[in-house]
């Protein structure tokens, strides 16, 4: 039996760096925008003329909203409902995530919406069996 | 790209079965998802005045194969339908399954491969297979039917890291319909009480429906006077994504629907109204849905721009429009991007009954993912078929008083294709 080398999977790499707080992405060397999370070309003009990149986790958080109990996922029963958000990267890419630090009533949410878009940051949310992307208002 | 079908093409049947729960539901109770599946073709070939063996390709759609276990749909329905021994291919395009179906039929016969096409889509999204029986069916939970369904969303980084269904399709595109409007959120809910108002009220008058009580009645039933105070009590219409409430969403459903397709010159000769299936479009994205303005989705615009470039129509052409309405808000969004209704002034034709089959900006008549219901794979066949009656004048109580003779017809496609659908008079 042969031995076989493990292959470079782009998912698995993104988790592991998250689990790091690393937030990994991929550069577009044709149109120099940003892929996050990564895949293997370009979501804007398709090259794969591409390189790994990181991005900085910095963010505008746009708008916030909370889910349902239960949550549609098993993986996140036990934080729902939780507040998830519409953020945009300093980087450029648009990322929903869930928010930390926000409760999940109309009260605190329509606190955070009359505010305006406020500056946030990313962070890695440990859950039982995955590390996740989320994001905490820092401003 | 030239964006045109060559030949004319046709709607020559349409078939429909009722929507709701094949356990609970009168006319459903009991059913097999094969009889579900044949009561709607059956239908659809009689209102064409065509046998199953006069078709010569059979388009067969169902997207959540967990709950149906029927893979190679296209067989294994064969001989409930009698369409043995035809060209065929199981498809899916998620909730614009059927109209992607009637896209692709149009597109072969306008090719000249085939002349008759019969499309279908079924679903059962409330219930599933007991066991292994081959008969016996169970209720799906909540959380099953969403994370089967999610399945057709990115599962690399979407739905792992807490992507949510309710919150992307609602509670995000509300606020940002607020901001962008200057609507406060106590107008956003009074507005979104009308729109449901309205979606009820067409329900009330199909028989088909999934829902047929009106939301006037329902509240009364549960013993409130003044039917918003129902509307806002977090007991009976709980915030699923603040500020968006249960009663904007989609309600799950069982459910078949089917259409023929023909050439023009051949429908001439059916033994019902045809009406021409005059252009499509197409276009898809990943997540997220939206940039940083969640009422305008980039690839709906795509889509509609192709299809009335097809069809060579213009927004003030439209009589009848239905768009996907899983989502209330994403619904008016949709209609405004197409400029079917006037920009940030949706939830207000609401509130003035522009949307009533009776007003002057008659929407999704039949009620919509939330009153008719919603059966993934068949539901944007039950939308066409809406479409049909309305343009023949034959849809009974709910039937707008100068039939269309223009009516488009948007969905999505989960996660998400954007489909927009063309039907002219012949």
């Amino acid at each position: 039996m042969q031995n076989a080398t493990e292959q470079p999977n782009t998912i698995r790499s993104y988790y592991e760096g998250l689990a790091n707080g690393v937030f990994r992405a991929i550069a577009c060397k044709s149109c120099g925008r940003y892929t996050f999370p990564p895949t293997g070309c370009c979501e804007h003009c398709g090259s794969w003329n591409v390189e790994p990149a990181e991005l900085s986790g910095e963010a505008t958080l746009l708008f916030a909203t909370h889910n349902i109990t239960p949550a549609c996922h098993p993986r996140f029963e036990k934080i729902a409902p939780y507040v998830y958000g519409h953020l945009q990267l300093k980087e450029g890419p648009i990322v929903q995530a869930i928010v930390v630090g926000v409760k999940a009533t109309p009260q605190d949410l329509r606190e955070l919406f009359e505010r305006g878009p406020v500056p946030a940051k990313a962070e890695t949310l440990q859950m039982d069996d995955l590390p996740v992307l989320a994001f905490r208002v820092t401003g | 790209m030239t964006n045109t079908l060559r030949e004319r093409v046709a709607i020559s049947g349409v078939g429909c079965s009722r929507f709701g729960d094949l356990l609970e539901t009168p006319e459903l109770k009991g059913t097999s998802i094969q009889e579900l599946t044949a009561r709607a073709v059956k239908e659809a070939l009689d209102d064409a005045g065509v046998s199953a063996q006069d078709v010569d390709a059979v388009f067969a759609g169902n997207a959540m194969v967990a709950s149906s276990q029927l893979p190679g749909t296209y067989t294994q329905l064969s001989k409930w339908i009698g369409t043995q021994f035809k060209a065929g291919v199981h498809f899916e395009a998620q909730c614009s399954t059927t109209n992607v179906g009637a896209a692709l039929a149009a597109m072969s016969i306008a090719a000249g491969v085939y002349d008759t096409v019969l499309v279908y889509g079924v679903e059962t999204t409330r219930t599933k297979v007991k066991q292994f029986s081959p008969y016996e069916r169970e209720p799906i939970s909540h959380q099953q039917t969403w994370l089967w369904t999610d399945m057709a969303v990115n599962q690399a980084y979407g739905v792992p890291q807490g992507y949510d269904i309710f919150s992307t399709y609602n509670g995000l595109v509300a606020l940002g319909y607020c901001r962008k409007y200057g609507i406060s959120i106590e107008d956003f809910d009074r507005g979104m009480f009308e729109l449901c108002r309205t979606r009820r009220l067409h329900g009330s008058m199909t028989p088909k429906a999934n829902i047929q009580e009106k939301l006037e009645d329902r509240a009364a039933r549960e013993g409130f006077s003044d039917p918003y105070d129902y509307w806002q009590s977090d007991k009976h219409n709980p915030f699923v994504a603040w500020p968006s409430r249960l009663l904007s969403l989609v309600t799950t459903a069982d459910g078949a629907s089917a259409m023929v397709l023909t050439r023009a010159d051949l429908a001439k000769q059916g033994k019902s109204e045809p009406v021409e299936f005059k252009g499509f479009g197409i276009s898809y994205s990943d997540l997220p849905w939206y940039g940083d303005d969640p009422t305008y989705w980039e690839f709906d615009k795509r889509a509609i721009d192709a299809a009335f470039g097809m069809a060579d129509i213009k927004a003030a052409d439209i009589d009848y429009l239905h768009t996907h309405d899983c989502s209330h808000i994403s619904s008016i969004c949709t209609a405004e991007t197409i400029g079917y209704l006037e920009a940030g002034k949706g939830l207000a034709a609401a509130r003035d009954g522009q949307l009533r089959f009776d007003g002057n900006r008659p929407m999704s008549t039949h009620g919509g993912r939330h009153a008719f219901g919603h059966a993934w794979a068949a539901s944007a066949g039950s939308d066409t078929y809406e479409a049909v009656l309305q343009m023949r004048g034959k849809a009974g109580a709910r039937q707008i008083p100068r039939p269309p003779r223009v009516s488009v017809i948007h969905t999505h496609g989960y996660a998400m294709i954007g489909t927009v659908v063309v039907l002219g008079s012949l």
